[in-house]
């Protein structure tokens, strides 16, 4: 099937770009309509939603933003640091706008797993319920989001 | 039976084709705009270009660079200015980006705007006297473990006339498949200094620019930049400042202070420098001196995660618990403000809880 200007200008946007080094897709081969659907699909398994990733996901970006490059005590053995950087980026998909640079890096020291949250991953998972490509440096593993974050 | 289907083709053909000829020329007339006319400021600068190109594009042919950091995609939002009249209807592409204040004042992307009829628009007056340098770069120094110290030597043109304050674009090269891209930075040196310019630049975990600068970029290697830019700078009043920055939120700041020094402005002076430890300050020496030999500036560094054991004999704690300290009463003051956004939220509810009205509070709007 023929793609519509709409979505080649999205995949175009989804790749390395002007605007990220690594782009969004990371080395996942799947077309972003399946990354989001295999992802609802794993929220829906463990009983929980959008709406939850995203509110623990704003919470923990907003704590440790406002510790202005200490780390930040989230809960027993998971802290948090914010790299800043100043400027914006757009979000690959048409007419979002743009978002402030800048990145919240969680860390669990139990089990070793890490999350980079960002101001514009946060809205590509509350508006397209798209998590990032496997690979990329910015993806959310929904379920990590739930082990991490609700310790 | 084949012959007739030959026939019905070669109809179809060649209605096809005469139908897509009369296209291309009905497309050829229409689309021929003729000469329009920008007007710009009033008629401050009058500028004649072929019709059919986007605003950006037609400044950019006639030396008029607005700033832009997606190379005219429509989605970094930086090109923005007033069209007061002949700019059409606002696209869907630009809806996004503009407040509904920004709308009512004609406030537009210039890269989605075409240029079909005369134009009145109106830009910073800053901007007639942006231009497109190229030059070497003389050196390029570690001041701390992420953030380097470049100086550019201006080739062409020869010199730079800034405010201190302003910034630059820089354009990084094609490196490891990466585009080349553009990205804003302070200008740390001083205007008097008008044969080079210095920059603070932080790395940025695979940023493009940033790994560009800190992997790719040689010393007497050519780079090209355009500017100045920007708004922040000193105002002229003679309310006493407070300045605040973080990490290489110093550059303009640095540039403001020496500036002063250079112009013989005698206001009372703080500035604040929050980081985490010692491996995270830079220009230290630099500052001393200065408050040696200006007596109107105090430099206040303020160290967050310092070892408790350690030599450090300032101040420790977030860099707004200590500007509360030192000034719990702003309201005669003026802000100077350069850093994360996330910084400059947080000193802005300090200094306007300490009684600092918002409009003394100034800094660039990074995001
Ligand atoms: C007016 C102004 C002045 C400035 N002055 C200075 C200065 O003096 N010194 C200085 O060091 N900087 C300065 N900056 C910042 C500078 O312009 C750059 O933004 C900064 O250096 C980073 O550029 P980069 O190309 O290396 O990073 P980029 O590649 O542009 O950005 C990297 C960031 O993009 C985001 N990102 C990328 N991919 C994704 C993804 N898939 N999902 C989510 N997020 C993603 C992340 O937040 C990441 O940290 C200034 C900015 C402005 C606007
Ligand atoms: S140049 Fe980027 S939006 Fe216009």
């Amino acid at each position: 099937m023929k793609e519509s200007p709409q979505t080649r200008f999205l995949q175009s946007n989804l790749q390395a770009s002007k605007f990220s080094a690594g782009g969004f897709l990371g080395n996942d081969q799947r077309p972003i309509d399946e990354i989001i659907a295999d992802d609802l699909r794993q929220l829906e398994e463990i009983g929980r939603t959008v709406g939850e990733v995203v509110q623990l996901l704003k919470n923990a970006y907003e704590k440790i933003r406002s510790g202005l490059g200490n780390d930040v005590e989230l809960s027993n053995g998971v802290t948090g640091r914010f790299y800043e950087s100043m400027g914006r980026i757009p979000s690959p998909f048409r007419g979002d706008g743009v978002f402030e640079k800048g990145e919240a890096v969680v860390t669990d020291e139990n089990s070793g797993d890490s999350l980079i949250i960002t101001k514009l991953g946060i809205h590509l998972i509350e508006k397209h319920h798209f998590f990032q490509g496997v690979g990329c440096r910015y993806r959310i593993e929904p379920q990590q989001v739930f082990q991490i974050l609700t310790k | 039976m084949i012959q007739s289907i030959l026939i019905a083709t070669g109809f179809i053909t060649i209605t096809g084709l005469t139908l897509a000829l009369l296209l291309v020329l009905a497309e050829r007339r229409i689309l021929n705009y003729g000469e329009c006319e920008i007007s710009i400021n009033n008629g401050e600068k009058e500028l004649t270009v072929q019709g059919g190109a986007t605003l950006l594009a037609s400044l950019a042919e006639n030396d008029i660079f607005i700033p832009s950091a997606c190379g005219g995609r429509g989605s970094c939002a930086y090109c923005k200015l007033r069209v007061l009249a002949g700019g059409g209807v606002i696209s869907p592409v630009e809806e996004p980006y503009l407040s509904n204040e920004e709308r009512k004042n004609g406030v537009r992307l210039s890269c989605q705007v075409k240029v079909r009829n005369d134009l009145q628009i109106e830009i910073p007056k800053e901007l007639f006297s942006v231009c497109r340098f190229s030059g070497i770069i003389e050196y390029k120094k570690p001041l701390t473990y992420d953030i380097i110290e470049l100086r550019i030597r201006l080739k062409q043109p020869e010199s730079i006339d800034f405010v201190a304050g302003q910034y630059i674009q820089l354009e990084s090269a094609e490196y490891k498949g990466r585009e080349s891209v553009m990205r804003a930075y302070s200008i740390a040196s001083v205007p008097a200094d008008n044969r080079s310019i210095d920059l603070n630049i932080r790395l940025v975990p695979d940023g493009i620019c940033t790994t560009w600068v800190f992997e790719v970029l040689k010393e007497g290697q050519a780079v090209h930049f355009t500017g100045p830019y920007g708004e922040f700078r000193l105002s002229d009043t003679d309310a006493p400042i407070i300045c605040i920055a973080g990490g290489s939120g110093m550059a303009p700041i640095w540039s403001i202070i020496r500036d002063m020094k250079d112009r013989k402005i005698e206001r009372e002076t703080t500035y604040f420098f929050g980081a985490r430890s010692q491996a995270d300050l830079f220009y230290l020496e630099e500052l001393r001196q200065l408050e040696k030999v200006l007596p109107w500036f105090t430099f206040i560094p303020a160290l967050s995660a310092e070892p408790e054991n350690s030599d450090w004999k300032g101040e420790r704690g977030l860099i707004t618990d200590v500007v509360s300290r030192h000034f719990p009463d702003c309201s005669r003051h003026e802000a100077y403000l350069c850093g994360s956004p996330g910084m400059i939220d947080a000193c802005v509810a300090v200094l306007t809880k300490a009684g600092m009205p918002e409009d003394k509070i100034l800094y660039d709007k990074f995001t």
